[in-house]
């Protein structure tokens, strides 16, 4: 039994992250009807970002709870004007383009984020060892133990979530990026400016993106060029699972799908082998009973 | 970068130039261009096409002197000659500043760059400027091209396919990564250029008129490959595994391009063939399950291929298609990963060996034979067998294309809802497409399997959908010698730049964003193609098609 409160307690830490990396799968989604495939390369570079700045701008005897929010910081601006540029460069003038162009566009920009750091950022192909900057050391409760840098990931990535939920429900930004997911065309009438209200969408992505960079960073040490990839794909399955659009279900699915996996490597046979396999399963078994997901209302065709 | 090159590209009477001014100052170009190509270019030998000799204009100095001689005709009349020269001035300008940056580098500096060199540059950035300062006719459509009577009509096909041939064989046969990547880019701005004065235009109705002729001299010069080999094997092994793709890039092509259908996970299917032929194959290593004449062998992998598309399609075709492009991802890395780990079955990350050679009778497709005096290596047999696959592939899409069903995918791919209004079963029409496109991977990753000798799980990596599907976007989604055209130059172009395979999917990423977002159509576009070949269709246009307003190249 304590295993399996071990196994679900590493399965919140997984989904923490699975879910920081969905809400901008989900926001994006929600407003511009697009899979943005490069968000998970955008989270790898935000990981390379922190690692750069720690690396080669800080000085090396920095205590390490100084250099952990200028890292995280670092993190979250690389990936923030990463996904803008993105936006701005191969997204926009698509705008209005077939829905398939885009989706092309977007695996292109994936394809591409990814070689340009595995050719010219150093030892990128390898992997390098990100700097643990939170102190060693486990929590224990009951049978169950998490070190502190997994509690610290769990705590940040909520702290956020609820940063983001405060903004989308309550700012001006936040009360036009609504009005812009119901309906474009009318929100322009409104006076938004839809250009605008898109970059920031892609940037509050990239930012949680970022964080979630430098987190996966020091829960899963060496990063390289690929971590975009799979954490990519499970975190869009985790907003798929949720709802796509909705940001309250990528949370959730994020936590769900962190936590299936968890148990799934543990309880089924040739579980760890199998382990990046589990989360489409799940995708395919909830396109088939529930395609709108947990939370998500009835998908409309959108002509 | 590129919006300003687009800009400068669509410069319209800003300098206003008179038009004997611009013409004088092409005129000048081109003297500068003969002068300079006929001067060495190096000091040093060794530079691949022999720089350091004058009046020897080889290798890319050759290429920059067709150019220029072309840029000189068109410069005296040619209605739209403006497009067309800025297109040709700036290859040839790329050209040399390309050979030039090799010279220096190759040689250790500047130093080792002539006079030839600087003069031809010099020529070049004046052709620029004359084509760019030319007045533009503004000419909607070229008329300079004749309608030729019949039988001229016939000799302009064959000349055209043989042109063809020729400058394939002789790419080829361009060894040097410098002068190969010289020929690439005059190619590119040559093309362009032709394109730009509507030559393809102009050889699109030629063969559309001539539709018989055209295809079977198209196949004969397919078939005709592998002599020009001279026994090499080199080339008839990348024409085997090119053609295997190109055949799966057909069957993507159905899915994508004609149903609309994101399949990222293709090239699972691809594997699914591979390793039904490698299980049943009898593979010298690795749990084989005994041994399944080839004949049957590929519509067995097409059959086990096209029933998993169906039981993944069904679920997933009722939504929207973003869900299928990860669905499809999903199951890629899914086909993967269990065949990586049931060892038992698939011999895991090891995968299958000793796959023999297919064999009819007496006759070994592995073994060299003499056909006419020649003697063609084993890959030839395999090319040839691959030829006919692609050739039923293509009759059975030609025909479905002009059917109720083609009618039908591209129907739900314009507007879904649209088509599901006018009564078509869009589930049912999108499950047959997806399934279709399944088997012809299946189908060809059989042979695969044997021209590769070997599966392994780290053949079916997501990259190879990437590929598969650069080549049909990059040739032209939804048409047939698109696909072919975008799976022979993204799996054979590579060959010839080993020096730069490493920037090779930075490129292919790179592109994908440029095809996109310059020339959606592709290529070779089908809606052109719709109307030439069938006219009662021209309604239906590309999926890929620029709205108006949407800043383009589209010619």
């Amino acid at each position: 039994m304590t295993q399996f409160f071990q196994q679900l307690s590493d399965g919140v830490v997984l989904g923490a992250l699975y879910a920081l990396i969905a809400l901008g799968y989900t926001m994006v989604y929600g407003i511009v009807q697009l899979i943005n495939f490069a968000h998970g390369e955008i989270f790898m570079v935000g990981a390379f970002g922190g690692y750069t700045i720690y690396h080669y701008l800080l000085p090396d005897n920095m205590p390490a709870l100084v250099a952990l929010p200028i890292v995280l910081v670092a993190s979250m601006i690389t990936s923030g004007v990463l996904a803008a540029i993105v936006e701005r460069l191969a997204y926009r003038p698509l705008r209005n383009a077939p829905r398939l162009a885009p989706l092309i566009t977007a695996i292109g920009v994936s394809i591409a984020l990814q070689e340009m750091i595995r050719l010219f950022y150093p030892n990128a192909d390898r992997g390098e060892p990100f700097p643990q900057l939170f102190p060693n050391g486990q929590v224990h409760f009951g049978g169950v133990s998490e070190s502190y840098v997994n509690c610290f990931l769990v705590v940040l990535s909520v702290v956020l979530m609820l940063a983001l939920r405060t903004f989308v429900l309550h700012s001006a930004t936040g009360r036009a990026m609504r009005a812009t997911a119901q309906d474009p065309d009318t929100a322009r009438l409104m006076g938004i400016n839809i250009d605008r209200i898109i970059v920031t969408t892609f940037v509050l992505g990239g930012l949680l993106a970022g964080a979630a960079g430098t987190l996966q960073g020091m829960v899963a040490s060496p990063i390289d060029f690929q971590i975009g990839f799979i954490a990519g794909l499970k975190a869009f399955t985790a907003a798929v699972l949720g709802g796509i659009g909705n940001i309250t279900g990528a949370v959730l699915g994020g936590f769900v799908l962190g936590i299936v996996e968890a148990l799934a490597t543990q309880y089924v046979p040739n579980g760890s082998a199998l382990k990046d396999a589990f989360a489409f399963v799940v995708l395919i078994l909830v396109l088939v009973f529930r395609p709108t997901g947990l939370l998500g209302e009835s998908v409309r065709a959108r002509a | 970068m590129i919006p300003m090159l687009q800009r400068a590209l669509r410069i319209q009477h800003t300098w206003n130039l008179p038009l004997r001014t611009c013409q004088a100052m092409a005129a000048a170009a081109f003297v500068l261009e003969v002068v300079g190509t006929n001067l060495a270019w190096a000091t040093y030998t060794g530079f691949p096409g022999l720089m350091s000799l004058s009046f020897y204009p080889a290798g890319a100095r050759s290429y920059v002197l067709a150019l220029s001689v072309a840029l000189a005709l068109v410069a005296v009349r040619f209605t739209r000659r403006r497009q067309a020269g800025i297109w040709a001035s700036l290859a040839s300008f790329a050209l040399t500043l390309q050979t030039l940056i090799a010279i220096s580098r190759d040689g250790g500096g500047l130093v080792n760059v002539s006079a030839g060199a600087w003069i031809t540059l010099l020529g070049t950035i004046l052709g620029i400027i004359a084509f760019v300062a030319l007045p533009d006719d503004g000419a909607p459509l070229p008329s300079s091209w004749p309608r030729l009577p019949r039988v001229l009509d016939g000799l302009a096909v064959v000349a055209g396919i043989g042109a063809a041939m020729l400058l394939l064989v002789y790419g080829l046969s361009v060894d040097p990564a410098n002068q190969f990547v010289g020929l690439v880019i005059a190619l590119i701005g040559g093309l362009a250029a032709l394109n730009r004065l509507g030559l393809f235009a102009w050889l699109g109705a030629l063969y559309a008129r001539q539709q018989g002729l055209s295809l079977a001299l198209i196949g004969l010069a397919a078939i005709s490959f592998p002599f020009t080999q001279n026994g090499e094997s080199y080339w008839l092994r990348v024409g085997a595994n090119v053609g295997v793709l190109a055949a799966a890039a057909i069957g993507l092509n159905v899915v994508v391009g004609l149903a609309g259908l994101l399949d990222l996970g293709y090239i699972a299917f691809f594997g699914v063939g591979a390793y039904v032929a490698a299980l049943y194959g009898n593979a010298g290593l690795g749990p084989s399950r005994g041994h399944i004449p080839f004949l049957l062998i590929v519509p067995l992998g097409a059959l086990v291929s096209g029933l998993i598309g169906v039981i993944i399609g069904a679920p997933t075709l009722r939504l929207r298609g973003d869900y299928l492009a990860i669905v499809t991802l999903g199951f890629g890395e899914i086909f993967r990963i269990v065949v990586n780990t049931y060892d038992g079955f698939t011999g895991g990350p090891n995968g299958l060996a000793n796959i023999p050679d297919l064999a009819f009778g007496s006759f070994n497709f592995g073994l060299p034979h003499k056909v006419f005096g020649i003697t063609l290596q084993g890959f030839a047999n395999y090319y040839w067998a691959e030829l006919v696959l692609i050739a039923i592939v293509v009759f059975v899409f030609s025909r479905l294309d002009r059917s109720r069903i083609g009618r039908a995918w591209v129907a739900i791919r314009e507007d879904e809802l649209a088509a599901a209004a006018m009564g078509i079963n869009t589930v049912a029409y999108k499950l047959l497409a997806f399934g279709i496109g399944a088997s012809v991977a299946g189908g060809s990753g059989t042979i695969q399997a044997h021209v590769a000798t070997q599966v392994s799980p780290d053949s079916f990596v997501f990259m190879q959908s990437v590929l598969l599907l650069a080549a049909v976007v990059l040739g032209g989604m939804g048409t047939v010698p698109g696909a072919l055209v975008g799976a022979a130059i993204l799996y054979a172009v590579p060959e010839k730049l080993r020096a730069f395979s490493d920037y090779r999917l930075l490129i292919f990423g790179v592109l994908l964003i440029l095809v996109m977002r310059f020339r959606p159509e592709g290529m070779i576009a089908s809606k052109r193609r719709q109307r030439e070949f069938h006219d009662t269709e021209a309604s239906g246009s590309d999926a890929l098609s620029a709205p108006p307003g949407f800043a383009g190249a589209v010619p």
